[in-house]
């Protein structure tokens, strides 16, 4: 039974030409739909699609190494527009908090408002998908796991009726977040340190990152439980 | 068009995202006439897509070999001398993946990114600083957007009207909710009276 | 080109399983430069501006607040390490992922201004780092289907091909937009322009170091 071969398949050499074009197109064409956009909104949603096309150059490859590599680009584009459009609201209150009669600017084509999100799947079932995704995610470990029981805790959050940011759970939340990160790195400083006990290094990485990650994106979902239902 | 009208242009912020994107754009279309080409000769190349289905095996398209906690699984990495315990983590599977896998060949995927197996090996052992960059990136965002949200866009102790709407109805909640217990006290202290007599 | 041309004689390597950093005098009078100066950060206090105000004989104090100053200090210290740490890399793909992060610190250092000017130059430096997403992540895979690798050790000693050299010019675009020179360089030069000096410095600092370091990766790969 082959389970690697010494060189990579007939079949990725062929699919490697098509794959690569598709991805140069597809930024060939966000690319240029940014060049001509003027509203900023559509430009920050637009480079998400220049963010699809490095995904594509990058699975082209396909060995197991690319596909390792695929989940850091996929972080990084998903981290920076969090952090951006968090700018972008800040930056349109500013505006808005030092000339509160100015007509709104043509160019940026946001108005921060919060909005009223009233779905009957938030009152009957958030418990049971929550526990579900959670127990997934559990069994998932990693980057992964941590994102599938993180979008549980999301819905759980989101559903929630009580109001209010409760930054002292916040700041603990995010403790548990840290302290979990941390023993992924000692995990890995394990692994070269002491390359027998590779398999408790295994399980402070794994389970480290799912709850640092599950903690994480639970945290968006109180933070976005925030802007919804403020009429 | 004059040069100093160009560099006027230049200077203001709101230009430079889109002149970037016109030059990235044009690099890309020009990729389109460089002759490319994969090298066969690839770290950790994996088999052809379904091979591994048409075999059967348990995990199917990520089985790489190795025996869980005895025999290293099957990988080529950049400097296999870097890594002693090479291998282990790609041949390791979790108690609850190995009962899985032995019932059904249709969860290879999920098997793969529980513990064990090679992805956990490259993004942990082999290549693990890179993950930890990625993590930082995702860390620092989350700083950013977080206090960003908590101590301004978010931060509802400015609007004063808000809150005083909130208490009214939270304390005509719990005027409610004392009322209600009252009866019910009521009620239960009658039952008990009748129970005693 | 070897590393011995460029840098002088190779002085050590820290082995991280296929990531392995290196040092040479070169390297290393960068990396100590930098976490010099990022210690000296991490003891400063922020400077204070003084502005004139307008129709009035008067002048408005820009101050950093106390919860801001944390936040800036703590984002700028993990600035600096994180461009230490790019200084001695060996693995192009690290570099790459080294150049994200410090392109997010950058627009993180800034974004607890109250100046709109700023946060607009910081919104659209971010859109650019987010753009750089695609040449700095694709050039480094376009040069691993064509080489195999992505060590600059084994890279220095491979020929360029037509197809290397397009993935180093999608990252030499990328480098240039993150780092942000010219003809890209408003959207940065303008988020400097707020107080808090020893921590908006850093911004610079990190570009320029990245720079000069990018430009050694890319002979190396090249030549």
């Amino acid at each position: 039974m082959l389970f690697i071969p010494p060189y990579v398949p007939e079949a990725f050499l062929t699919m490697y030409l098509p794959a690569i074009y598709a991805g140069l197109i597809v930024g060939f064409i966000a690319t240029m739909a940014i060049a001509m956009k003027r509203q900023e909104i559509h430009i920050l949603i637009l480079t998400d699609l220049v963010g699809l096309a490095m995904i594509f150059v990058v699975s082209a490859v396909g060995t197991d190494l690319a596909e390792a590599l695929i989940l850091p680009g996929l972080v990084v584009e998903l981290a920076e527009t969090l952090a951006i459009s968090e700018i972008l609201i800040t930056r349109e209150m500013r505006i808005i908090e030092q000339d509160p009669r100015r007509n709104l600017s043509k160019s940026s084509s946001i108005f921060p408002q919060p909005f009223s999100l009233n779905m009957e799947i938030m009152t009957t079932a958030p418990n049971f998908i929550a526990l579900v995704l959670i127990g997934y995610g559990i069994f998932l470990t990693g980057f992964t796991g941590g994102a599938v029981a993180g979008g549980g805790i999301v819905l759980y959050a989101l559903s929630k009726k009580a109001r209010g940011l409760p930054v002292l759970m916040l700041d603990g939340i995010a403790g548990v977040s840290g302290i979990s990160w941390c023993l992924w790195i000692i995990g890995f400083l394990l692994f070269f340190v002491a390359p027998q006990y590779w398999l408790l290094s295994l399980f402070l990485a794994a389970c480290g990152l799912l709850l640092k990650v599950a903690s994480k994106v639970g945290l968006i979902g109180l933070l976005m439980r925030e802007d919804i239902d403020k009429e | 068009m004059r040069i100093g009208v160009l560099w006027n242009k230049l200077a203001d912020p709101k230009n430079i995202p889109r002149l970037f994107a016109f030059s990235l754009g044009i690099i890309l279309i020009v990729g389109l006439i460089v002759p490319m080409a994969l090298n066969p000769d690839q770290l950790y190349p994996r088999p052809a897509p379904q091979v591994q289905v048409d075999e059967g095996l348990a995990i199917a398209p990520y089985d790489r070999g190795g025996e869980v906690l005895s025999q290293p699984g099957i990988i080529k990495p950049q400097y296999p001398d870097n890594a002693e315990a090479l291998g282990m983590i790609t041949g390791y599977m979790s108690p609850p993946a190995q009962w899985i896998s032995s019932i059904s060949p249709y969860f290879g995927t999920s098997i793969y990114s529980s513990p064990g197996g090679l992805i956990d090996e490259i993004l942990y052992y082999t290549r693990g600083f890179d993950t930890i960059l990625e993590s930082s990136i995702l860390m620092m965002s989350f700083i950013i957007a977080s206090w960003l949200s908590i101590n301004y866009t978010m931060n509802r102790k400015n609007d004063e009207k808000e809150i005083k709407a909130d208490v009214k109805k939270a304390i005509n909640e719990s005027t409610q909710v004392a009322n209600e217990v009252k009866v019910n006290d009521l009620k239960a202290r009658s039952k008990q009276l009748r129970r005693d007599n | 080109m070897d590393f011995v041309t460029l840098g002088g004689n190779l002085l050590g390597t820290i082995p991280l399983g296929d990531i392995v950093l290196y040092v040479t005098p070169f390297n290393l009078f960068l990396f100590a430069v930098l976490l010099g100066f990022t210690l000296l950060i991490a003891l400063s206090k922020p400077e204070t501006q003084v502005e004139a105000t307008m129709h009035n004989l008067n002048n408005t104090e820009v101050k950093v607040g106390p919860k801001e100053f944390k936040q800036r200090r703590f984002l700028s210290i993990i600035c600096g390490i994180a461009s230490a740490g790019a200084m001695i890399t060996g693995d192009l793909f690290n570099f790459t992922l080294f150049m994200a992060l410090v392109g997010i610190l950058n627009i993180g250092i800034v974004s607890a201004v109250k100046q709109t000017t700023v946060l607009n130059s910081a919104f659209n430096y971010g859109l650019i780092a987010m753009m750089c997403s695609l040449p700095l992540f694709g050039g480094a895979a376009i040069i691993l289907a064509a080489t195999g690798t992505l060590s600059l050790a084994v890279l220095s000693q491979m020929p360029a091909s037509p197809m290397v050299v397009f993935g180093a010019v999608l990252m030499l675009i990328g480098i240039l937009g993150e780092s942000g020179v010219a003809p890209f360089f408003a959207s940065k030069a303008e988020m400097f322009r707020t107080a808090g000096s020893p921590f908006i410095v850093i911004i610079h600092l990190s570009s320029l170091f990245i720079i000069v370091r990018a430009v050694e990766i890319l002979l190396l790969v090249l030549w």
